[in-house]
Parts: C-alpha cells; structure tokens; sequence
C-alpha cells in the first residue's frame, strides 16, 4: 500500500529521460560516463524487481506504521510546513543509521549489498534496489517516526522525496558540485566515494540528501583526485545473473550459518562485519583499511628515509656545478 | 493482478530493453585492450597490494591472469564484461587444473573461470619455476 502522491513513481519518466541523457553525452563525448549493457540490464531489472518485492511486502509495513501511528506520542499535522521541515530532517537522520546498520552488519548488509554489486558508476547503478529489504527489516527503523506522531503517509512521502533525490547523485558526469553545497548536501562526489571500493574509502559516506550526518559522525571521507574510485565490492561476483546478485549474500550466511560450530559463530555469522569469521582469516573493512594504512606508512616511511640521502645528492650535485 | 499495475509493469519492462539497447548502440563499456605483462601486473597491484608477485600468466586472448606469488599461492584475475574479478587460490589446486579444447577451468577458484590457452603453455611454465 503506498500514498496517493509517490514520488517514486512520478519520477520514473525523469529516470529514464535521465539516463538516456547521460548516454547520449557519453556517447558523443560530452559528460563522463561508462555503460556496460549487461550490467545496466542488470541494475535495471533489479529495480523493476525490486517495485514487484515492495509490492508484496509494502502492506505489511503500511500496516505496521499504522500500527506504531495508532499508538503515537503526540498528533503532527501534515499540513503544518513545520511539521515537514522536523521530518526532513529526521528522516534523514533515520536513512543515515540505516545505510551505516546495512554496510556494518552482515544480516543487512545480505540485502543491501545488490545496491553495491555493479562494477560501474552511472545513473542505472541509483536503480539497483534490494529485493529482499522487506525480509531483512530495516524499515523498523522508521517505525518510531509514526511512534512520534508523523503520519504514516507523510513517512512514506519523505522516504520517496529521500529516493528520488539519491537518484542523480548516481553519476561520474558531474565533478563537483559549489563548495557549500558539497559542504552541505550529499552530493556525486561524496556518494562515488560511497560505492568505491579502493580500501581508503570503504565504509564511509552513509548521507541521504545530507551529508552533514557522516561530517557529524565522523564517516566522511572526500573525493581525492590522486585515487579514482574503483567501483564494486571488496569481492566483486564473477557473474551478470540476476538472481546470484540478488542473493549470493543471502546462501553465503546459509552456508556459513550451516558449518557454524558454536552460537558465538551464529551470532557473528549473521550480525558480525561483512567478512568476518571465527579466525579473523577473512577481510572485513577494518582489515582493509588497517592494511592500507600501514601500506601508507611504510612508503611515507620510505620517503622519509630516502629524502636526506637525496638532498645530500643534490647539495653534491650543486657543489659541483651540476643542475 | 489490477490491470494498471500490469500496464506498468509491462511499460517498465519495455522502457528496461530499450534503455539496454540504447547502452548497447552507444558502445560505451571501458576500453579493455588485451593484456600484456605491464597491464596485469598494474591490476594485480591494484587488487593483491600485500602480495609479492614473482612469475605472470596470461591467457592465449589477453583477458585472465594467473600469478604466483608468495610461493604457494595462486593470484587469479579474469575478464567480465569490460571489468575483471580477482580470486585468489593454492597455487597447487590452480595448476593442477586439466586443460581441454583450447581453454582450462579453474574449479578451485571461486567463480570457476575459463581461461583461454591459446599458443600459452599450461600449467604456466615461467610461473612454476
């Protein structure tokens, strides 16, 4: 059951415009951007799946909002424009904890992780949605916005307006954006940080429309330059197929959970960071990036070694006359 | 199943196809040259930064990669659409792998790949040395 005005499907004739856009620009060389067809079927029937999967578990969590609105704190006008301004921000606020909950936690990371699968960076990539997101319960955690007294539709409104926001954000076309909106907004930059998979920049850039929440948080990290993004995941699927994208993650805890040996395995199986395991012989994030951090500190060590014997070389080099 | 929803479902799939054959005309994929040494041993820095590569394979069409390194240990790259997957493996379950008709697959590595032999002996030999 979805609101009589849903962003997300007014949108859909902008999406396709829009992609369509940004082919024609890469394609005569105007914007950048890359498009693998297989990979864009991909994305794209993984979001025409992913409308069919809501729309068998969209009642159940209309209903479960009604739920948690019948017995609200306090009753919030939709018709108030303060009322829209606190739920922008606290939905917001909301999506960020949920996309942090869904990289750091294996269980939810299982359903999110279709978002991250393509190897590529372009607006169909927006379009890959979790089929499995009604399963894996995440939108609990909207639940206490309806508590407060937010009417459910009003909820589901915000939620679409957050989506349909995060679409154009999709994209290595645009650079950068003004220096206070990048301050500001969640914008290209930070969320191609966000799908990268360079070590540096795993597990950051959770934002919604406002990336003041990872600044505040202490999970942003920004775009350099020196290290373009190499898109995917740490592990990227060897294969185009559909339903292994939509679900490698998910028979990867099952076979886990089936050769577990003690409860402690179960629990971290399933709600560990993705990649962890008993003897710590898989790569989680962490691993990555402390991996990566010592890397970095042992050529700047090199550096630091190098540097006296190469000043004493160019003093010499001058001393005697030579450039 | 309400017919407005079937409409545009069926809209949805319509518009998923040509977007697709629109991405396909405008032949925008990365450019993937076949590999020479220089190319894979660049991606294999990318993808095993904490492994010491001593011998490089590379497949008969330019588009796998079997590295050694670390002594006993397999590093595996392989062509999908215009990216590649890395796995790595023993070495010794990598190499026992039987070639036929032209090409061998991995069945110790994760994902199983095919790797075209072309005129490259296998097992790798400067690799086994």
């Amino acid at each position: 059951m979805k609101p009589a005005f849903d962003p997300v499907q007014l949108a859909i004739p902008f999406f396709v415009v829009a992609i369509v856009l940004e082919v024609l620009l890469a394609r005569f060389g105007k914007a950048r951007a890359n498009y693998e067809p297989r990979d864009a079927a991909t994305s794209l029937m993984m979001g025409l799946g992913s409308t069919i999967a809501g729309l068998l578990t969209g009642g159940a969590v209309f209903a479960a909002s009604l739920w948690a609105y019948e017995h609200r704190l306090f009753t919030i006008p939709m018709t108030a424009v303060w009322a829209w301004v606190v739920l922008f921000f606290a939905e917001d606020l909301t999506y960020y904890w949920f996309h942090r909950l869904a990289h750091e936690r294996r269980f939810w990371w299982a359903s999110h992780v279709n978002h991250h699968s393509s190897t590529h960076y372009n607006l169909t990539t927006a379009l890959r949605q979790t089929w499995t997101g009604g399963v894996a319960g995440t939108w609990l955690l909207w639940l206490p916005l309806s508590f407060l007294g937010f009417p459910p539709a009003m909820v589901a409104i915000q939620k679409g307006i957050s989506l349909v926001y995060q679409f154009w954000i999709h994209t290595e076309a645009v650079r950068r954006m003004p220096a206070w909106f990048e301050a500001v907004f969640n914008t290209p930059s930070h969320h191609r940080v966000h799908h990268a998979r360079n070590p540096r920049y795993l597990d950051a850039n959770y934002a919604g429309i406002l990336i003041i929440w990872d600044r505040m948080f202490g999970t942003f990290i920004p775009e350099d330059d020196a290290e373009p993004c190499r898109y995917g995941i740490v592990r990227n699927l060897p294969s185009f197929n559909l339903f292994t994208n939509v679900f490698h993650e998910w028979i990867g805890i099952a076979k886990d959970l089936a050769g577990s040996r003690s409860p402690r395995e179960v629990i971290g199986y399933l709600f560990g960071p993705p990649g962890w395991s008993p003897d710590g012989s898989r790569e989680t994030s962490h691993t990555l990036k402390a991996k990566w951090r010592a890397r970095e500190e042992r050529a700047a060590a090199e550096v630091r070694d190098e540097a006296p014997a190469l000043r004493q070389a160019q003093g010499e080099d001058l001393l005697q006359g030579r450039k | 199943m309400d017919k407005a929803l079937l409409v545009q479902l069926l809209g949805s799939a319509l518009a998923v196809a040509l977007l697709v054959g629109l991405s396909a005309w405008a032949r925008i994929a990365r450019p993937t040259a076949p590999l020479d040494e220089a190319a894979a041993r660049r991606l294999l820095a990318d993808e095993f930064p904490d492994h010491r590569v001593t011998a490089v394979w590379i497949g008969g069409d330019g588009a796998s990669v079997v590295a050694r390194a670390d002594e006993d240990l397999a590093l595996v790259l392989w062509r999908k659409g215009d990216g590649y997957v890395a796995r790595s493996a023993a070495w010794g379950d990598v190499v026992a792998a039987r070639p036929a008709e032209g090409s061998v697959r991995l069945a110790a590595v994760d994902g199983a790949p095919r790797l075209r032999l072309g005129q490259c002996p296998w097992p790798p030999q400067e690799a086994a040395a």
